[in-house]
């Protein structure tokens, strides 16, 4: 029976080709693998996209689609005969209200287009601009030396796009300097935070930019293998991921690009539960350390990184480390950042690290009503009230605000949204994306989402009495990132919006 | 596997007092020989750490969070603190998140259980914050018809010791971690019965799970153990020559329970097999044979002394091989022997009889 290795990693593979997961499919994987049947089993009920079977239309629940009908949306659905799912952000918050029809193909509602910035050859991935096939910077990399490219990542000041902002040289430098010589690249696609919807549009866009990147990556780290993990719910993205692929097989040369699809679990970006994932195990977080640049993927070293981390790279190695710093404005480098909810016009707008909220919403024509709050960086970064319209949205400024940059994906919100009923729009999330393998954050998901659902009914605010010190609890002692963040939709928005959390007599909690 | 312990020695603290170390061993391991309490609920030590219940988290000078003393590997010079404010924070809050999901008591502990609850005893320890409820949706298995082993999820704290014991100690693998979040279960494929599973009904998974929601469905209930409280003795287990030790709980004069002695105290490291643990009815039942019964003229058997058992026996294979010779004579052996008993058994076969027709039940 076999912990590691191909055969594991087969099953996610072979209960598609089953086409449902039941006692009966699990034993046939079983016997094709070897894998227990009880681990086949677990590991597929951990994954929403295949762990019930029947047909069904999947409705983002994710904060913006609420804001803008998804809801609604359900009820009109359901009234036509359709079976409904309501399901976690399926990053399509430009377009929202958004769903998966029962053929797993996007159908949009919103009366929006996507929008991104214009094509301008100044910029680093410039979206809207054209596609570099012949891969030049891949060609430059093959010519220096490993540690110099290493170096120019370090001079570029280049930090994680996923959300931690980790310097990304660290890694590059960990995976190069390790003992054993097989290692990996894994590029992390798996975006699922609410309100995040940018490595959509590198993928859509620009996805040989992202490719180059991960090759780039590679020689330098010395890795013959290339997995792009990513999220399941994006079928077009994974079509536009293999046909940029095929065109580019013969520059990447000996590198091998493999495209691994998750199967509908937020935690699995959350970078070791996606290693479990991808050796076809339950999506749930290794102890750390040993970080991945040590015992990674198969537990070899591994390079990991965000698509738009990834795909700033080949402007790197192109124009050079100190070129790249200089696009931003507070922190080095230029930085897609999301925006969606209540202004003009949603997307994906490349701007220098570092510019404000009210920067953002000018490219993004505006805002729709009269703005009360908004949420710098997805579900986990919480929520930020106007007076901070003038901060830099940069790693280090939203960190000293008690929130985050997080994944820059940007939501606003005006006075039409109750803030209360937002907070248990995102603790709904966190309960539902929970791993559950932790007690802080299993049981502590569901008591903070409980207990605002009871606030809500009574508007009593002493149910919310010990929120403190059980979100105390969950970043203390959590396993994961999940755990460590998922209260604080809750603590910033009783912070910053007391009169969201007040009983009748206005007295606030 | 756990870590291979080296043999190098260094030293470390703990709250302040140097202790001895070796390469290998986590904060709980020193910490215990050293007699210093870290609580623990998923940690078993035939089992790699999972660090997953968060029970013992420690401070470790130089880490920004605290971390996991089961799965903490220590290094020369490293100094940790079992006991501070934050961790005594840390404790109440844990455990009461982990009273609000569990099945309590009238006093709002959790609730007592025929096998011991540990959470129950760390909440005794260290009152915990008192929560709401949370009323996780966790599936049991009603439907499990198996007659020995019981899942009763309102006490299941999600630990995984039963998986990743019937996994990495019996490698059977017949259950597992299913769904996600506070849906998550203790399951098996399809969910099916444990009988309809590559379940061995070892019970493996009711002696490590800490909080009493596995459980032997032939047990005395609770009250019933309350009302009577059972003595234990130690003794071999005869269904086979392993000789796995095993501590008979007895109420009255019935066994009422089997359990292994702790993990490393004797040769079977806190395992037994389904007969060791379950197969005890035979004790009690009214069939068994208590003496040795020779069939007399009548027909029927008649009790009567080791000594004339022994010599009808041999006399009638005496008679059989002289008039049939030694191939009408046929040995069958138990399982139950051990390999000395087995040896006798073929040599008696052999040398005295002189056939070669030896077979033993478990050859097969």
């Amino acid at each position: 029976m076999k912990k590691f290795g191909a055969n594991r990693e087969e099953i996610f593979h072979l209960l598609e080709q089953e086409g449902e997961v039941t006692g009966e499919s699990v034993a046939r994987v079983h016997k094709a693998t070897g894998v227990p049947e009880a681990d086949i089993w677990g590991t597929a009920m951990f994954y929403t996209l295949i762990n019930t079977s029947g047909k069904r239309v999947r409705v983002c629940d994710g904060l913006t689609c609420q804001m803008l009908g998804g809801d609604d949306l359900a009820r009109q659905l359901e009234d036509k005969g359709k079976s409904c799912e309501r399901v976690s952000c399926l990053g399509q918050c430009d377009l929202a209200p958004a769903t998966l029809d029962e053929e797993m193909e996007l159908v949009t509602y919103g009366d929006r287009r996507t929008c991104v910035t214009a094509d301008n050859p100044g910029l680093p991935m410039n979206l809207a601009g054209p596609v570099d096939r012949e891969m030049q910077a891949l060609a430059a990399a093959r010519r220096m030396d490993r540690q110099t490219i290493i170096d120019e990542i370090k001079a570029s000041g280049l930090q994680g796009r996923g959300g931690a902002g980790f310097p990304a040289h660290f890694k590059w430098d960990s995976v190069a300097n390790q003992v054993e010589q097989e290692r990996y690249v894994v590029c992390n696609a798996d975006e699922a935070e609410p309100g995040t919807f940018k490595d959509r549009e590198v993928i859509l866009r620009q996805s040989h930019l992202m490719l180059e990147g991960l090759a780039i990556a590679a020689v330098a780290v010395g890795a013959r293998d290339i997995f792009v993990y990513i999220r399941g719910e994006y079928v077009n993205e994974v079509r536009a991921l293999e046909k940029a692929i095929a065109e580019c097989e013969s520059v990447l040369g000996d590198l091998t690009v493999h495209v691994v699809r998750g199967h509908g679990a937020y935690i699995c970006g959350e970078e070791t539960a996606l290693l479990e994932s991808m050796e076809g195990k339950r999506g749930m977080p290794r102890l750390k350390p040993p970080y991945p640049t040590e015992s990674g993927f198969r537990n070899k070293p591994t390079l990991m990184h965000n698509v738009e981390t990834i795909a700033c790279v080949p402007s790197i190695i192109h124009r050079g480390g100190q070129w790249f710093r200089d696009q931003g404005r507070t922190e080095p480098g230029s930085k897609l950042y999301c925006i969606s909810g209540h202004v003009n016009r949603p997307g994906v707008y490349e701007l220098p690290l570092g510019v404000t909220l009210d920067e953002l919403v000018e490219q993004a024509g505006g805002y729709d009503g009269n703005p009360l709050s908004f949420s710098p960086g997805g579900a986990s970064s919480g929520f930020l009230p106007m007076k901070y319209r003038d901060l830099p949205l940069d790693y280090k400024n939203l960190a000293e605000a008690g929130s985050m940059l997080g994944s820059s994906g940007v939501v606003v919100l005006n006075d039409t949204v109750d803030m209360a009923e937002a907070v248990a729009w995102q603790l709904e999330f966190f309960e539902r994306e929970s791993c559950g393998q932790c007690a802080p954050c299993r049981i502590g998901t569901q008591y903070l989402r409980r207990q605002v659902h009871k606030y809500l009914e009574a508007r009593e605010t002493g149910h919310l009495n010990m929120a403190d010190d059980v979100s105390w609890e969950m970043e203390e002692g959590s396993i994961c990132g999940l755990g460590m963040v998922a209260f604080k939709p809750l603590e910033t928005a009783r912070k910053h919006f007391p009169e969201a959390f007040s009983s009748p007599n206005g007295k606030p909690s | 596997m756990n870590e291979v312990i080296g043999t190098k020695t260094f030293e470390i603290e703990i709250n302040g007092r140097t202790c001895q170390a070796r390469v290998g061993e986590t904060v709980v391991d020193v910490a215990r020989r050293i007699g210093v309490d870290i609580p623990t609920l998923c940690h078993d030590e035939r089992l790699d750490p999972a660090g997953a219940c968060r029970v013992c988290l420690v401070e470790v000078e130089g880490q920004r969070r605290m971390q996991p003393g089961c799965a903490w590997r220590v290094t020369p010079g490293m100094k940790i603190t079992t006991e501070s404010e934050r961790i005594e924070r840390h404790r109440r809050v844990l455990y009461g998140l982990y009273q609000a999901d569990h099945r309590l008591d009238e006093n709002g502990l959790p609730v007592e259980s025929p096998n011991e609850n540990e959470l129950r005893t760390l909440c005794e320890k260290t009152p915990p914050l008192v929560l709401e409820p949370v009323h996780a949706p966790r599936r049991g298995r009603d439907h499990d018809v198996n007659p020995y082993i019981k899942f009763d999820p309102d006490l299941c704290i999600l630990c995984a010791r039963c998986t990743r014991y019937c996994d990495e100690v019996e490698a059977v693998s017949a259950i597992t971690l299913a769904w996600r979040g506070g849906e998550t279960t203790i399951s098996t494929a399809g969910e099916r019965g444990l009988l309809d599973t590559s379940c061995e009904l070892c019970g493996g998974c009711i002696d490590t799970c800490p909080t009493g929601a596995l459980i032997e469905k032939k047990a005395p209930p609770l009250v019933q153990l309350q009302a009577n409280p059972t003595q234990t003795t130690r003794t071999t287990c005869n269904f086979c020559g392993v000789g796995c030790q095993m501590d008979l709980h007895v109420s009255g004069d019935q066994v009422v329970k089997i359990t292994s002695p702790e993990p490393g105290e004797t040769l079977n490291d806190g395992n037994l097999c389904v007969k060791g643990r379950f197969a005890y009815d035979f004790i009690h039942h009214e069939d068994r044979i208590t003496e040795p019964l020779v069939r007399g003229e009548d027909g029927e058997l008649h009790p009567t002394s080791w000594e004339h058992a022994l010599r009808v026996a041999s006399e009638g294979l005496l008679q059989v091989r002289q008039r049939h010779g030694p191939d009408a004579l046929g040995f069958i052996s138990s399982s139950r022997c051990t390999g000395e008993e087995n040896y006798l058994m073929q040599k008696l076969s052999r040398a005295v009889f002189g056939t070669n027709n030896i077979h033993q039940c478990a050859a097969t």
